[in-house]
């Protein structure tokens, strides 16, 4: 990341929510459909207030349920609206039935997860579990580590999505609280060089709602014989393309960004002192600060480990992730959320999954913290780093490590 | 395709005798009050009244009977012309008249008929028992007629369905520069939204989910204005859809009065999945899921007045309206889509299913007439300003046995839940005319004031 | 050879009924309409208006030539028909040619009959059956003092009401012993007379001419009685008949008519005929009559060309009511179905009602609580009610009194209950 500030960026300070917001500001959105929800009611806020003050020039729909805000936002998108809404927890699980059908219709909506716990029990606090439970539907998840992170990926997003080799909405994931809330510095880009970036909005060249070019969108097909199985098996076939076309199209789309505006986000899988690294632990979102800073230490002390942070988690990067892990003894990952049924963390089951393409075997083990608002300090991620050199000396998996149990 | 006409339509039995018809028409033809002048004549039949008047016929045998080439169909008003200059006074059209629309009048030495007084006739107007009605119906297939059907043809609806007629005959009217919604039911299993990439309809049209039409219609709108384009939005979904789950997306996009056209054709019932019971299904229907047996007899729970909970959602226009009354549809069509360009509006239309309510297909019209003619169903139209008014008033509505007889769903029926129903609907009409009261006494307050 | 799918001849009531009825299922099938006159189609009835100057020879057509394009009909003129090849399915024209036909309606109607009266041959004398005929007599008017009408017929009294009114001195000589008396009985017939003699017309009933000897312009009659009239004119009027002498050898069959089924079909498959050229089943007798009059044409008309065009609707003739309708001096007399003559007495009733002060005169004949025949002179009822009173047949029941007291009023209410 470059530490100076472009000519036409303005420096401000701010937490997650408001950069978001900046970020849809400086996209040119058209629509924006909301329902407030903590953690990411003030995001929602901000939008509100931006738009009353003339910054976003977006129409703003105060819908009556988060089913409503991705249902106007479809009509919207297939009217040829730049889209833009954020939700989290129960809210997500209530728009769940059109979030489902998003990605079928090939419609590029940028959402951010301002990510939150799911209940039962009853927590407004922030964790994964909300965004690790529809990471299977087809939408690109990305998960941010910092402020300036959630607003540079805001933007790319749409980008992203609306690149005619994706066409599939987007996910931004941040954390609830600790980046909803925790404010920091922030250059804003300006709004020229951000549209130059996005290029012209071409949302609906592929599927579209208008007298002019009349169409009927989604008849019903599938069942057995008839054109029906074959015709469906294609649809899913091509959404399945776009999610794979979409790690190269991320790649590129962050690359670009660098060059545009000094900042170099990795795109997929970001690398943090792995050079000879024996060891290595993997991370998602905003937990990765304090784990770089445990690193660090360990580092000093003279211990070979190495740090790798997931960026984009849905399409899964399994390569990058093989390649990356493929000289280590063992690895540990630590999740903000859980997969049940495996008992253990779902981004450490994709991990796992990806080390099959590894040439050797390699021990890794599943951490679980951070839950329903806890924080991981240096100190769990020491332990977790402890945790990780006893598995390379045993070699044998242990159960997974529930890393605020006790705290 | 040829046209049709406006006719004067007689009520038999609204009929009192007072003769003013004849009055006015003497007026109005010959400045007196001599009831012999009169083109429209009222006979004493027995306890009531009959009619003898010119039926401006389609074919009309007075013209075929005439030698002298006096008389004429007008093919622009339908009337059918007398020239008094051609006509040479044989009388032989009163033979050729077997209806005594064109008859001699002693006074003049001349035959006389009935003009339609240019499309406003005096004996109309003179009627205070309704018994006379200028029917104008001939407009929708005059106007509506030439209009293109949006529909592709063939729709697999069941033999008889009224709903494909609601939905041709809405769209016609509508017009392409639309964008429709139908979410799941019979409206797209009928094949409006097609098959394997094919489309029914010739304008723009998707399948929301069955929950969100209200909410996808209102993003399709919004940008269509934002970006400076007149594009209507229209739904076309069923009560099931309307009412059970997908109410929540229908108040919201009512209370934020966003500007669509939803039409709820409602058939009492989920009828495309196999006729389960809905929101709307009323009182002691049999369906699927409530069907008879030994322990249960249908549905035991009324029906929701939906048209009336979108009432107050104060919606730009809310109306009830049945395919039995075309005229009083397609006026309220037309409202509504004037409304649906500022405003909410919401098109509640009942629609008799022939497959599922279990009645011959060749009776849709004549059941959607019944309801109405025994208060089964209410038509009535609201809008803010003037609150909410019959449009179909129904005095002396016919024992709703006739309505309740001819579906097969209450066959079943017992004394006691004929008597709920009878009960149900004077609480409904009750409630209504409350409605239509207030509005008369909001008014009188404003006038006072 | 020129060819129409249908091919229609005669151009009045009948013929433009057919074509309106065929067009009404069938709008494309190839249709020619022959007419032996050079004009637009016109109605026999209208001549005598046409003679008194009441109506405008030019605006008296019944279809202009849009009705034709418009229908994609081809109205040939000038083409009398003078034989009927059915074998071949043709007919022949007087110049020569032919046209074929895949089915042919015969609508030629009557032609004037002519008494066989010494002397009459070698006379000017008038007849009234064509438009030609008509403004002949018209033309002749001006110059004409005295004149004889031969025949008390509807045309026969026409005529003479117009050259009263136009100043000429008319004498009428009727066979019978009363004017009209194929339609009216006598009490009605004599009112009529009434109205006439007070106008001035001389009326000789149960005359006949012995003979006519030219005189100048022209001419004297000769009554058997021995009396003798002068006229300047003579117009005979003394009844029409169907014109069937074309048809000898065509194999279809005529007694006086044409005779026609139920669907005015000839004997032969693909012929009909309908109008005053047919012979067609009355519906008071089972036998095969010639009605003649111009609303039974237009009926007859209609059931031709649907069973031409083949139109599922077509019903069955109910059969021939005598009708006709009648105005004279400002007056009207009505007749409608059969008198009690005509009908086995049993079930008849009758009940008259007449008013000499006023010169209203009402008779009605029910037979079985049926009307069967209802007539009137200056008396109010709507005849086309009554006919299809009579082709109903309508068990007037508990309305029969009431019927009787005020037929037009009941019969209205019948009507309004019935069929309206």
């Amino acid at each position: 990341m470059s530490a100076i500030l472009k000519p036409k960026s303005k420096l401000i300070v701010c937490d997650g929510n408001e950069a978001a917001a900046w970020a849809v500001s400086l996209a040119d959105v058209d629509m924006v459909a909301v329902y407030p929800i903590t953690p990411q009611s003030s995001l929602v806020e901000y939008l509100a207030k931006f738009i009353a003050d003339g910054r976003l020039g977006a129409e703003i729909v105060d819908v009556e349920g988060e089913h409503s805000v991705l249902s106007v936002l479809q009509g919207a998108c297939l009217a040829g609206a730049r889209t833009y809404t954020a939700s989290c927890g129960p809210g997500l699980a209530f728009m769940f039935e059109p979030y489902l059908r998003t990605p079928g219709l090939r419609l590029p909506l940028v959402m951010t997860i301002v990510t939150r716990d799911t209940l039962t029990p009853q927590s407004v606090w922030g964790g994964h579990q909300d965004a690790m439970s529809v990471r299977e539907v087809g939408w690109v998840q990305m998960y941010c580590e910092s402020v300036q992170e959630v607003l540079d990926t805001t933007i790319m997003a749409y980008r992203i999505a609306e690149h005619r080799d994706v066409m599939l909405p987007v996910n931004i994931c941040h954390d609830g609280n600790y980046l909803s809330f925790g404010a920091a510095r922030c250059e804003l880009p300006d709004q020229g060089e951000v549209r130059d970036f996005l290029g012209a909005k071409d949302v609906n060249w592929h599927v579209a709602l208008d007298p002019q070019r009349p169409m009927a969108v989604d008849p019903l097909t599938g069942g057995a014989g008839g054109p029906g199985p074959s015709t469906f098996v294609r649809y899913r076939k091509g959404q399945c393309s776009g999610m794979q076309n979409s790690l190269e199209v991320i790649s590129e789309v962050h690359e670009d960004w660098g060059r545009r505006f000094g900042r170099y986000h990795a795109p997929l899988i970001e690398s943090y002192r792995m050079e000879g690294a024996d060891y290595a632990m993997i991370t998602i979102g905003s937990m990765t600060g304090a784990a770089k800073d445990a690193v660090d230490e360990a580092r000093a002390r003279g211990e070979k480990v190495g740090l790798l942070k997931v960026k984009t988690y849905r399409p899964f990067p399994a390569q990058a992730l093989a390649d990356a892990l493929a000289q280590v003894k063992a690895a540990g990952v630590v999740d903000r959320s859980v997969s049940f049924g495996w008992n253990c963390g779902p981004l450490f089951q994709d991990v796992i999954a990806a080390m099959y393409y590894a040439p050797r075997r390699i021990p890794a083990m599943s951490f679980i913290g951070g839950l329903a608002g806890a924080d991981l300090t240096i100190s769990h991620f020491e332990r977790v780093i402890g945790r990780i050199k006893e598995l390379a000396r045993d070699g044998h998996a242990a159960e997974t490590v529930w890393l605020n149990e006790k705290d | 395709m040829g046209a049709a006409y406006e006719t004067i339509h007689f009520k038999a039995e609204a009929c009192d005798g007072c003769n003013d018809c004849m009055s006015a028409c003497a007026q109005a033809k010959t400045q007196t009050d001599e009831h012999l002048h009169s083109r429209i004549q009222i006979v004493p039949s027995g306890e009531g009244f009959e009619l003898a008047i010119c039926r401006q016929c389609g074919d009309p045998q007075c013209v075929l009977t005439c030698p002298a080439a006096a008389l004429s169909k007008n093919a622009g008003s339908g009337v059918v012309d007398w020239d008094r200059t051609k006509c040479v006074n044989c009388l032989l059209c009163t033979v050729g008249c077997a209806y005594g629309g064109i008859a001699y009048d002693s006074v003049s030495s001349r035959v006389i008929k009935c003009d339609m007084c240019d499309g406003a006739p005096a004996c109309v107007k003179a009627c205070t028992t309704g018994a006379l009605k200028h029917v104008t119906t001939a407009r929708i297939y005059n106007e509506a007629g030439n209009l293109e059907d949006l529909f592709a043809p063939g729709l697999s609806g069941c033999q008889g369905c009224n709903t494909e007629l609601i939905m041709r005959h809405a769209l016609r009217r509508i017009g392409p520069d639309v964008v429709v919604a139908t979410p799941p039911g019979c409206i797209p299993g009928m094949g409006s939204v097609g098959y394997n990439g094919l489309t029914g309809t010739k304008v723009p049209v998707f399948h929301p989910l069955l929950t969100n039409t209200a909410s996808m219609l209102a993003g399709v709108r919004r940008q269509y204005k934002r970006s400076g384009r007149d594009v209507l939005a229209v739904a076309l979904a069923g009560d099931g859809g309307t009412a059970d789950v997908g109410f929540q997306s229908l108040s919201g996009a009512a209370e934020r009065g966003e500007e669509m056209l939803y039409i709820c054709v409602d058939n009492e019932g989920y009828m495309n999945t196999g006729m389960q019971r809905s929101g709307c299904t009323p009182y002691g229907a049999w369906t699927s899921t409530t069907p008879v047996g030994e322990r249960a007899h249908g549905k035991t729970q009324d029906a929701k007045n939906l048209p009336l909970l979108m009432v107050m959602h104060n919606c730009a226009y809310v109306a009830t309206a049945s395919t039995a009354f075309m005229e009083d549809l397609y006026d309220k069509l037309d409202r509504a889509i004037q409304a649906a360009k500022t405003g909410f509006a919401y098109l509640h239309i009942y629609s008799p299913c022939t497959t599922g309510w279990r009645f011959a297909s060749d009776q849709n019209i004549e059941v959607a007439r019944k309801a109405v003619e025994t208060n089964f169903v209410l038509l009535w139209e609201f809008n803010p300003e003037d609150g909410l008014q019959f449009t179909h008033p129904v005095e002396n509505a016919r024992p709703i046995d006739e309505y309740l007889e001819v579906l097969g769903k209450y066959r079943h029926l017992d004394r006691d839940q004929v008597a709920h129903i009878e009960r149900s609907l004077a609480h409904n009409l009750a409630r209504i005319r409350g409605f239509v009261a207030a509005r008369g006494a909001a008014s009188a307050a404003a006038g006072r004031s | 050879m020129p060819h129409a799918h249908y091919l229609i001849v005669g151009a009045s009531h009948a013929a433009l009924s057919a074509l309106h009825a065929i067009r009404l299922h069938d709008a494309e099938g190839e249709v020619t309409l022959l007419t032996r006159d050079d004009s637009l189609p016109y109605s026999p009835t209208v001549l005598p208006y046409v003679v008194s100057g009441r109506s405008d020879p030019g605006r008296v057509f019944l279809r202009d030539e849009s009705y034709f394009a418009q229908h994609k009909v081809n109205y040939l003129r000038g083409a009398k028909v003078h034989k009927v090849n059915a074998g071949a399915s043709a007919v022949e024209l007087a110049d020569g040619s032919s046209i074929g036909f895949d089915k042919l309606l015969l609508a030629t109607g009557a032609a004037p009959v002519l008494p066989p009266v010494p002397g009459l041959a070698g006379l000017r004398f008038h007849v009234l059956r064509t438009l030609a005929d008509a403004l002949a007599l018209r033309e002749a008017l001006p110059r004409v003092k005295r004149a004889v009408v031969l025949g008390g017929g509807l045309i026969g009294m026409h005529a003479a009401e117009n050259l009263a009114k136009g100043g000429v001195q008319v004498s009428v000589v009727e066979m019978q012993a009363h004017v009209l008396a194929g339609y009216f009985d006598a009490q009605a017939s004599g009112m009529i007379e009434k109205v006439f003699t007070a106008n001035g017309v001389r009326l000789l009933l149960g005359a006949s001419v012995a003979g006519f000897t030219p005189r100048g312009e022209g001419c004297r009659a000769t009554l058997e009685d021995g009396a003798e009239i002068d006229a300047d004119l003579l117009l005979v009027a003394t009844g029409v008949a169907p014109v069937t002498d074309f048809l000898c050898g065509s194999g279809i069959e005529t007694e006086r008519g044409v005779l026609v089924d139920e669907h005015m079909r000839t004997n032969i498959a693909n012929i009909w005929a309908a109008g005053d050229v047919a012979q067609a089943r009355g519906f008071f007798t089972r036998e095969r009559v010639i009605n003649g009059i111009l609303p039974d044409a237009v009926d007859q008309g209609r059931i031709a060309g649907m069973a031409m065009a083949e139109d599922p609707g077509t019903k069955d003739y109910a059969g021939g009511v005598p009708l006709n309708t009648y105005s004279f001096f400002g007056q009207h007399a009505v007749s409608v179905g059969v008198h009690e003559s005509a009908l086995e007495q049993s079930g008849v009733e009758v009940k008259k009602h007449s008013d000499e002060a006023q010169n209203r005169y009402l008779k009605i004949v029910l037979k079985d609580r049926r009307l069967a025949g209802i007539f009137g002179v200056n008396a109010a009822f709507d005849p086309g009610i009554m006919w299809e009173l009579i082709l109903r047949a309508i068990d007037l029941g508990e309305e029969k009194l009431a019927f009787l007291r005020s037929p037009q009023d009941t019969a209205r209410a019948l009507m309004s209950k019935n069929w309206r």
